[in-house]
Parts: C-alpha cells; sequence; structure tokens
C-alpha cells in the first residue's frame, strides 16, 4: 500500500498483558502494523511490541535507536508499572535518538474497579518529564488508536519543523515510494530516476 | 627462523630457542615494553607465529593481546595485528589440509580459547567498540574475530550481544559499510549471530536488514549475483525460518513483492552457473519458509494471497513450464509451487488452468503427473510432483471432483491425456514406484470427501479383449492378490502398501464402498490370509494395513451383506486369526520406523526409493482410526473386541446416539435460526436506534430552528408593532368613535324619549284643553261666565310655557343635528383614515426581505398578513358599524324631523286653539259674563295654575 511516510514504533514498559493483542509471548518482541492519517497523508505505523518484561529489557534496549515513536505503558492496576516508570523512561532516553517521541499510556482503563494508579498521578508524571498522556483500554480499544495518531502527530510535527532527518532510516522514519524527497528531486532533474527513501 | 631471529635481535647463534620460549619473549615485551613501536613489533612477531604455534600463542598470549586492545586503542596498526592474531588462535577453518584428527584437535584448540576469550563477557563488549573503529585493519579482523567466535561458541556470544545495548544495531551497520570485503564478511558474521537465536533475529529485521539484504540482491544482479548473493539468501533465510514475527513483518513491508523479479529467468539459456543454481535454489526456500505448511496459518494463507496478487505464483508457474531448467532447481519450483497453493482455493483454482506451452496445449497437471509415472524421472521430481498434487488437492473439493470425473464414463474424453488415466496407468504400471504415487494421489483426491469416495466406485476398466470390464476397486485388490505373480521393477511391498492405503483411505467413513469390497467374495478369505500367515519382517507392514482394511470393513460395516456383517467378520477374525493377534497385527503400521517420519509434515520426502512407503494424510488416518498412543486403544481394536451384545447395545446407544445427534442437530439448526434472527434483529435494533437518534437530531434542529423562527416572529412582531401603531391608533380612535356614537346615540335616544315622553305629555295636554274647549263650548249656554278672561290669560300663559318649551326643543334637536354633524365628520375622517398607507408598502418590502432572508419563515409572514388581514376586516366591520349607525342616525333625524312637523302641527294647533280661545274670551266678554270655569280649570291644573297665580300675584 502507498503510504507517505513509514514510523516504527516501539511498546515499552511493565505489562503482563501486551498492549496489542498479539499471540507469540515466547521471544521478547512481536511485530504489528497498521495505516493512519494525518493532515491528509497515509502513514504507515511498523510497531514491535517488546512485551516489556524486566527480562526482556535488554533485549528492548536494541530497539530504541531505530525507533520514531515509543508508548510507554503502565497498568493503571499494578501500582509497580508505574513505579518503574522512571527506569524505563531512563533507558529511553539514554539509548535512544533524543528526538524520540514519547508517549506515557495508562492501560487498562477498563477496569476502573480496580485501579491503583490515579489518572492524576499519571498526568502529573507526564508533566514532570515533558510527555503526552492518555488512558487507554487495549482490551476495549479505547483510544488505542489515538494513541498511535497523536504519538504519529508529534513525530509528523518534528518532520515538518525539520528536526527528524528523514533521509536516515535509522531515526525509524522512512518515505514513502511515492514521496519525492528533497535529495531525489535534485537527483531526479539530472537524469536519476530513483524512488525516494532508499539507502544509497 | 631466519625471521624469527630477527625479531630476536640478533641473538647469539646457539642453541635454538623453542617456540614457547620465543612466545614467552615476545609475551614479555609485549607486556613491559614502554615503547609502542617496540610493542607493535611483539605483537607482529606474535602474529606471525599464531598459526605454527597456535596452542602456545594462545596460551601464553591473549591475555596481553586483549590488553593491547584495551590500552592501546588510538594505534590501530597494533590493534589489528592483536585481533589478527587473536583470530588466528581462534579460528578452526584455517589449515584445510589436515587429517580428521588434526581437524578433531583444532576443534578443541578453537572452542578451548574462545571459552577463555568470553570468560569475561567485558572482552566481548570491548571487541563491538572496536567495530566502531573505522580504520580497515581494525574493523575487518575485529569482524572475523566475532565471526569466529561466533561460530565456535554460538549461544554464548549470541548471549553476551544481546544484552549489549546498541550491540546487534553496530554489527548492522557493517553492511552499509562502503568496503565490499567488510560489508561481505559483515554478513558472514550476521549469518551466524542470527543461527537460532529469534530476538536477535528480530532486531536484526528491526535494524532495516530486509530492505538492506534485498537492495544487495538486486545491486549484485539477484540470481546471476555472486557468492554475496547466496549469502544474504542464507541471512533472509536465517531471519525468517519459522520466525512469524519477522514473516509478519516481511509480508507486511510488502517484501515478498520484491522476490518477484527474482524468477524472471525467462526462456533463454544463458547458461546456468552452479551459483546461479544455488541462488535460485535459495530463493525459492526462501518463498517456501514464508508459505510453510508448519507456519501460523493466519501468516501461510496471507503470504500466499499476496504471492497470488503480485504475480509471484504466476512467475513460478512459468518456469514450471519453461525448458532446459535444471532438474533441482524445476524440482525446488515445484516444491514452491505445492506450497504457495496448498489450501488456498484461488491459488489452486489458478494452478488447475495453468497450460504448458505444447501443442496442443495440455494443463499442467497433466504434464507434471506424467512426469510422476515416469520411470525416467529422478526420484526427487517425482516426489515433487506427487507433493505438487497432493497441495493441489488439499482442502479442494472442487480439484478433487475435477479429477475424478476425468474417470467416470460420462465425462470421459478419449481423445486426450487426462490425470485419471495418467494415474490409472500409474496405478497398474509394473514399476513400484509409480504404483505407490498413483495410489496415494487418488487417495488424496478422495480425501475427506464421501462424494467422490462413491462416485469413484462406478468407474469401470477395460482390461484385456473379451474379457468383461472390471470396477476400479475391484481391479486394485486383483492385484493386491496376484501381487506376488507379477513381475515388476522396485519394491514388491511397495505396490501393494500403496494399494491398501489407497483401498483404507477410499472405504473409511463409506459403507457403501464397504459393501462393495466385501461383495467380492475373495477379498476377506485373502485379507484374513494375509494377517494370519507368519511372515517374515519385509510383510510386517503389508499385514498391519490388511488388518487395517479389515477392521474398516468392521467399523464402517452397515451389515447389508448377510455373510459380512460386523458379527460375522468379528466372529471370522476370531477364529482364524485371533482377536489379540490381530491387534498386534494392527500395531505394526505405528511401530513402523518410517511412520512417524511420515507422520511429521506432509511434504513426501524420502531418502531413498525404497523408504518411500508412508503418506502424511494416511498417518492422519490411522491416528483417526487406531489412536497414537498403545495405552489408548483406537476405534477399530474396541470395534473388534466388543462381544456381539455389546455390539447391539452399542448400535442401540449409537441409534440414540444418533438420534440425540439428530435433536441436537435440529436444536443447532434452530439455534443457527435464532441466531440469524438475533443477529437480524440487532441490526434492526441498530438501525431503529441510529434512525431514533437521527430522528432526535432533526427534532432537536427543528425545535431550534422552530426557537429562532419564534424569535424572528416576536421581533417581527415588534417590528410590526410599532408599524402599526399609526394603524392601531387610527383603530382605537375608530372605537372611540364608535364608541362615542353609541354613548351619543343612546342620549339621543333617551332625549328622544324624553322629547316623546313630552310630546305625549302635551298631547293630553291638548285633549284636556281640547276637553276644556268642549266644556268651556258647552258652558256659554248656561254660564257665559266672567272667569273667562281669566281664563284667557291662564291659557295664555299656558301657550307661554309651551312656546317656550317647543322652542328649548328645537333648540335641543338642532344641538343634536350639529352633534350628529360632527359625528359624520368624524366618521369620515376615520374611514380616510383605514386606507392603507405608504407604511404598509414598506412594510410590505421588508418583509419580502426578510422572506427572501429566511425562507422557513414565509408562514410566520403569512401569519402577520393574516393578522393584518384581520385588522383590516376589522376595520370594515367598524366602518360598517359607523354606516349603520348613520344609517341609524339618519333615521333618527327623520324621526326627528317628524316630531318637529308634529310639534309644529301642534303649535299651529295651539295657535288656532289661542285664537279660538281668544275670540272665545272675547264673546264671552263681549257678552260681559266673566269666565267662571277658571277655578274649576285651577283644581284641575293646580301646579301649572299655582305658577301662574303666583305670577300674577307677584
Amino acid at each position: 500500500m502507498a503510504y507517505a511516510y513509514l514510523f516504527k514504533y516501539i511498546i515499552i514498559g511493565d505489562t503482563d498483558k501486551r498492549f496489542q493483542p498479539v499471540h507469540d509471548l515466547t521471544i521478547g518482541v512481536e511485530f504489528g502494523a497498521r495505516m493512519i492519517t494525518i493532515d491528509g497523508k497515509q502513514i504507515k505505523l511498523q510497531i514491535w511490541d517488546t512485551a516489556g518484561q524486566e527480562s526482556f529489557r535488554s533485549i528492548t534496549r536494541s530497539y530504541y535507536r531505530g525507533a520514531a515513536g515509543a508508548l510507554l505503558v503502565y497498568d493503571i492496576t499494578r501500582r509497580d508499572t508505574f513505579n518503574h516508570l522512571t527506569t524505563w523512561l531512563e533507558d529511553a532516553r539514554q539509548h535512544s535518538n533524543s528526538n524520540m517521541v514519547i508517549m506515557l499510556i495508562g492501560n487498562k482503563s477498563d477496569l476502573e474497579s480496580r485501579r491503583e494508579v490515579k489518572k492524576e498521578e499519571g498526568e502529573a508524571f507526564a508533566r514532570e518529564h515533558g510527555l503526552v498522556f492518555m488512558e487507554t483500554s487495549a482490551k476495549t480499544a479505547t483510544n488505542v488508536e489515538e494513541a498511535f495518531i497523536n504519538t504519529a502527530k508529534d513525530i509528523y510535527e518534528k518532520i515538518q519543523e525539520g528536526v527528524f532527518d528523514i533521509n536516515n532510516e535509522a531515526n525509524g522514519i522512512k518515505i514513502g515510494p511515492q514521496h519525492p524527497t528533497t535529495n531525489s528531486t535534485l537527483s531526479s532533474s539530472q537524469g536519476g530516476h530513483q524512488a525516494g527513501g532508499g539507502c544509497c | 627462523m631466519n625471521f624469527i631471529r630477527g625479531v630476536m635481535g640478533g641473538q647469539a647463534p646457539g642453541p635454538q630457542p623453542s617456540g614457547a620460549e620465543t612466545i614467552q619473549k615476545l609475551c614479555d615485551r609485549v607486556a613491559s615494553s614502554t615503547l609502542l613501536e617496540d610493542r607493535r613489533d611483539a605483537v607482529r612477531a606474535l602474529k606471525s607465529l599464531s598459526k605454527k604455534y597456535r596452542m602456545e600463542v594462545g596460551t601464553q598470549a591473549m591475555d596481553h593481546l586483549i590488553n593491547i586492545l584495551q590500552t592501546d586503542r588510538s594505534d590501530s596498526e597494533i590493534l589489528g595485528y592483536a585481533l589478527d592474531t587473536l583470530y588466528n588462535i581462534i579460528c578452526n577453518d584455517e589449515e584445510e589440509e589436515q587429517d580428521e584428527n588434526a581437524q578433531k584437535q583444532s576443534d578443541d584448540l578453537g572452542a578451548q580459547f574462545t571459552e577463555k576469550f568470553i570468560q569475561d563477557s567485558e572482552h566481548i563488549t570491548l571487541l563491538l567498540t572496536l567495530l566502531e573503529e573505522f580504520d580497515f585493519h581494525v574493523r575487518w579482523p575485529g569482524v572475523k574475530l566475532l565471526t569466529a567466535l561466533l561460530k565456535n561458541q554460538g549461544v554464548q556470544v549470541q548471549g553476551i550481544i544481546l544484552v549489549s545495548p546498541m550491540g546487534v544495531s553496530r554489527l548492522m551497520d557493517l553492511l552499509a559499510d562502503s568496503r565490499e570485503v567488510i560489508r561481505n564478511d559483515g554478513l558472514l558474521l550476521l549469518q551466524q549471530l542470527t543461527k537460532g537465536n529469534a530476538a536477535i533475529q528480530k532486531i536484526v529485521a528491526f535494524e532495516n536488514a530486509f530492505e538492506r539484504l534485498l537492495d544487495i540482491i538486486t545491486e549484485e544482479g539477484s540470481s546471476d549475483g555472486g557468492i554475496v548473493v547466496e549469502d544474504c539468501l542464507l541471512l533472509l533465510l536465517n531471519l525468517l525460518k519459522n520466525n512469524s514475527s519477522n514473516q509478519n513483518f516481511f509480508k507486511e513491508g510488502s517484501y515478498i513483492q520484491r522476490m518477484k523479479p527474482w524468477f524472471e529467468v525467462g526462456d533463454d539459456n544463458s547458461g546456468w552457473s552452479a551459483q546461479k543454481v544455488t541462488n535460485l535454489h535459495l530463493m525459492l526456500q526462501l518463498v517456501r519458509v514464508m508459505v510453510s505448511p508448519v507456519n501460523s496459518p493466519g501468516t501461510t494463507t496471507s503470504c500466499q494471497k499476496c504471492m497470488y496478487q503480485c504475480g509471484l505464483l504466476q512467475q513460478l508457474c512459468t518456469i514450471l513450464m519453461a525448458t532446459g531448467v535444471p532438474a533441482d532447481i524445476l524440482t525446488e519450483t515445484i516444491n514452491t509451487v505445492s506450497e504457495v497453493i496448498r489450501g488456498s482455493q484461488v491459488n489452486q483454482d489458478y494452478f488447475a488452468s495453468v497450460n504448458a506451452p505444447s501443442n496442443p496445449p495440455r494443463p499442467a497437471i497433466v504434464v507434471l503427473l506424467m512426469s510422476m509415472v515416469n520411470e525416467r524421472q529422478p526420484f526427487v521430481l517425482r516426489c515433487a510432483v506427487l507433493y505438487c498434487f497432493q497441495c493441489f488437492l488439499y482442502k479442494n473439493q472442487k480439484g478433487q471432483g475435477e479429477i475424478v470425473a476425468t474417470l467416470l464414463p460420462s465425462t470421459i474424453d478419449a481423445n486426450s491425456i487426462s490425470a485419471g488415466q495418467l494415474l490409472c496407468g500409474g496405478l497398474f504400471s509394473a514399476d513400484s514406484l509409480s504404483n505407490w504415487c498413483a495410489a496415494v494421489a487418488l487417495a488424496h483426491a478422495l480425501q475427506d470427501n464421501l462424494t467422490q469416495k462413491e462416485q469413484l466406485l462406478r468407474v469401470q476398466l477395460a482390461t484385456s479383449l473379451g474379457k468383461p470390464p472390471v470396477s476400479l476397486l475391484q481391479q486394485c485388490t486383483n492385484i493386491l492378490s496376484q501381487g506376488d505373480k507379477i513381475v515388476r521393477r522396485g519394491s514388491k511391498v511397495q505396490t501393494r502398501v500403496g494399494l491398501l492405503m489407497l483401498l483404507c483411505t477410499w472405504i473409511s467413513n463409506c459403507p457403501i464402498a464397504v459393501t462393495h469390497f466385501l461383495h467380492n467374495q475373495d477379498n476377506v478369505p485373502f485379507l484374513t490370509a494375509q494377517i494370519s500367515e507368519n511372515l517374515g519382517e519385509d510383510e510386517r507392514l503389508v499385514q498391519g494395513l490388511c488388518a487395517l482394511l479389515l477392521g474398516i470393513c468392521i467399523y464402517y460395516n452397515d451389515n447389508s451383506l448377510e455373510n459380512y456383517t460386523k458379527e460375522k467378520l468379528k466372529q471370522l477374525i476370531e477364529k482364524r486369526i485371533g482377536k489379540e493377534n490381530f491387534v498386534e497385527k494392527l500395531g505394526f503400521i505405528t511401530k513402523h520406523e518410517l511412520y512417524s517420519r511420515a507422520a511429521l509434515k506432509p511434504q513426501p520426502v524420502f531418502p531413498s526409493p525404497e523408504q518411500m512407503l508412508f503418506d502424511h494424510e494416511f498417518t492422519k488416518l490411522v491416528k483417526e482410526l487406531e489412536g497414537q498412543h498403545r495405552l489408548c486403544d483406537g476405534v477399530i481394536t474396541k470395534a473388534v473386541h466388543k462381544s456381539s451384545e455389546e455390539d447391539k447395545k452399542e448400535e442401540e446407544v449409537k441409534k440414540t446416539l444418533e438420534q440425540h445427534d439428530n435433536i441436537v442437530t435440529q436444536y443447532k439448526e434452530l439455534i443457527r435460526e435464532q441466531d440469524a434472527q438475533i443477529q437480524e434483529l440487532k441490526e434492526q435494533v441498530a438501525s431503529m436506534s441510529s434512525q431514533n437518534e437521527q430522528m432526535q437530531t432533526t427534532i432537536t434542529q427543528q425545535l431550534s430552528q422552530i426557537q429562532q423562527h419564534k424569535d424572528q416572529y416576536n421581533i417581527l412582531k415588534l417590528k410590526l408593532g410599532k408599524e402599526n401603531q399609526t394603524q392601531s391608533n387610527s383603530q382605537g380612535d375608530g372605537s372611540q368613535v364608535n364608541g362615542l356614537q353609541t354613548e351619543e346615540l343612546s342620549q339621543l335616544r333617551e332625549e328622544l324619549e324624553e322629547l316623546r315622553r313630552q310630546h305625549t305629555l302635551l298631547q293630553t295636554q291638548v285633549g284636556e284643553k281640547d276637553v276644556l274647549i268642549n266644556t268651556l263650548r258647552s258652558s256659554p249656554q248656561m254660564a257665559e261666565g266672567p272667569s273667562a278672561g281669566s281664563d284667557n290669560t291662564e291659557l295664555l300663559q299656558e301657550l307661554e310655557v309651551l312656546k317656550s318649551q317647543v322652542q328649548s326643543q328645537s333648540s335641543e334637536i338642532s344641538q343634536l343635528k350639529a352633534e350628529r354633524q360632527e359625528l359624520l365628520k368624524r366618521a369620515e375622517a376615520r374611514s380616510a383614515d383605514t386606507v392603507p398607507t405608504s407604511d404598509s408598502s414598506s412594510d410590505a418590502s421588508k418583509m419580502a426581505d426578510l422572506e427572501s432572508r429566511l425562507t422557513a419563515q414565509t408562514s410566520e409572514k403569512e401569519k402577520l398578513e393574516e393578522s393584518r388581514a384581520q385588522l383590516e376586516q376589522q376595520l370594515d366591520s367598524a366602518k360598517s358599524t359607523v354606516a349603520i349607525l348613520q344609517t341609524e342616525k339618519e333615521k333618527l333625524q327623520t324621526e326627528v324631523q317628524e316630531s318637529k312637523k308634529e310639534q309644529d302641527d301642534l303649535l299651529m294647533l295651539l295657535a288656532d286653539q289661542d285664537q279660538k280661545i281668544h275670540s272665545l274670551k272675547k264673546r264671552l266678554k263681549d257678552l260681559g259674563q266673566t269666565v267662571e270655569d277658571e277655578d274649576d280649570l285651577d283644581a284641575r291644573d293646580q301646579t301649572s295654575d299655582d305658577d301662574d297665580e303666583d305670577e300674577d300675584e307677584g
């Protein structure tokens, strides 16, 4: 499918159940993809769910560098997952490129009766660390799409501002096959007819 | 040695130092020398010794070398020597011309030194840091060293790299190195790194490995490329094999589409180099990895769909039908096509439509089957064709029907070779491999398909001239029983196993086929003979299969043949074979060494033609009928063990079960229906609620509109009110006028009444006077009284009063007239006012203006107009009342006129009478007689007389 941009996301944080419904729990990371629209542009999201268990944390580190966005997820029914956020955030900040957009997600908002972490606490944490915050329910799909879209919007804005080097795929951003880059427009005027986004 | 001596620095000739001694000295220099150059020379010397004295260098120098790596980071030359030396001692495959023993020793050394090196995981981390060094002399040996370490101790090294942050990412950067050597060795490193470690595989994929590898493959010329392409393909295989997450990513990333051009090899027999064959082979394997039957079903299905949509399957089929393709490529292509179409209806349908470019064109299936039953074709190719045929029929009832139909008398086409004909040919050929393949292929056309099992019973074969045709089923059993007599190439067991598997598949779950089979009197005796005989090892499998076939005859028996009811067959087993013996023979199938291997995966792969005995689908059937474990008896064992009473009970239970089943199915049907109804109702509810919502929104909208309109109406009303003020003023005037008129009218009426009263009073007075006159007339005769004079004055006085009264009345009347005139004027003025003024026209224009702005307001405007019309009506009515009043007034005027006339008449009369009275009084005076009657008159008319008297007295 044609897309204007491709963003790589990772999902991190302590969650016993994955943020997305996925099948294979044997290995640290599961892959999923979806398409969203921002500003009239099709954007493809590739999402790596790192299952966030402590034992996988070292594996997760390998994913930071190549991701454009990260959803830092905790479980509103489990205080300890909230308490671990700082460690996750440090990890993410240390190993990612500085432009990676991090969004804080309080998951399982459907289980209000078992809530251990108040929404205000999540908001406060997000404010303190300069993150966007949202409560979601992966089970009922409440706000999940929004979480993906909001993160993508942030990334998209950063692209518009020229913060991201979109020709460096290591940032977790790729230009779609039909999208002319500044470079390829130059080269195509010189007779080159290569589609943008290829690594050279 | 000269070189060493040189290194040692011109030592005096004497007893040559041993290698160990030299190495020790070098190590000391490496460790203690303060000069970089010295250390560098020493390390270089160690490097040159490291191959010959691998053991010594490894044991003595490793720590020093690692130390160099840590401390001399700034000098890339010394780093390069150190890494090279470490590589030499750790890598195993350096010396190629070694005997086996030495090789083993070398392997041990490599493992030993690797162990030592990775004892501290920091060393690997150090190595990873060094790989960031761009200098060729560091990076290249670093890559090679890490590769060697991974080769020797893969799991541990992988573990260390996995947990070091960015470890894998750094290694991925090697693929972007502009120096081909490093990139290519980086490929080898990644191959080792990704072996069997799914977590690393995923990170490598995350780091855009697919994109880069596919780019490299394209750059290198795809299948025409060299060993680099091969390495890329091997790495891709590592990344994708059994890794569903990466498979999903590969598919989602639209990389399947990029595989299609690989297979555009065309018909130009430009030569098939060994490398090209290897490359294509790996490319085909890569396709198969994505659609493997062992993948998660979702992945395989979506990849199959994608491969059809992007034309990859079509491309593969082109290779299939092309000429000059090497046999092993063709074989792998067939296997690949098999798995791309397996269980996918769209792809199977496409495959059925593929034709070979022959004249006349033949279906690809037919061409392939021809190879399958052709002895001269390679064994692997024939297996591949069988697999392809099986995959074509897998979950494909339509395809099964089409294959069976080519054998049916009604649809048979004698002019061309059909799949069915080829299969029958194979079934009865003299080649046991063809027999087996054809039997299994035919069995797959019947798999889970009762219709085709029954259809195939209709197939008749013409044997030899003059003999009646024989049914296919019969022919199979005939060959089975005569098998020993027919001369055959290959293994006799293979043919019989093939046929028995076909028969088992055919008659299982198909009571009609069982009856057909039992109908032949020879079959059961043959089977019992086979089972009961004490035969050699070779025949054990055949015995087991015969037992299975007999078991199926019992289990799926509908007791329609008197001689071969369930009961009778069981008795037969007991008598001829013995139950225990029977069960034991049955067990021979699953105990066979090749059975479990065939059960593993669908593809028929056999190391040699002799081992081609079991079919995967058949193992499934056995599992279904006999269970996997010896402990749990299968249905057949149970059926044989059961007594007749149990059997009857069983039968009853079965019947009731069937009844229950029926009931259950009925209920299921009901539930399904209700489900559908519920669904429908739900939908209705949903649509209703949505409609309701819509309605409510429209209602609220309309409400707000109405509110708006009301507001506007009110505003308009206000405006209109102002505009109408003039009108209403005039209206008010009208009503005032009306009110005044009515008031005045009543006043007038009252006055009139008064006047009438006075009139009557006057008339009565006149009457009295008449009477008086009459009496007076009469009185002159009797008493022409002297009172007549006074009487006359009194009358005169009275007349004076009457005159004044009449005068005041007439003045009143004139006043009324004036008032009336005024009223009339006013009324006229009012009617003039009610004529529409210019204000209303501007109002209309305003209204029109509003109309254009708010179309919805027209009603309101109309209302306003109506109200205006009403007002006008009121005005009209007011006018009419005015008119009525006018007429009334006129009437009154005439009445007043009349009364005036009457009064005039009366006045005339009075005047006459006065004259008469006067003349009479004169006469009386003349006569000299006083009028006496004056007192009488006084008494009769006291009040008026009193006044007169007072006047007289005063």
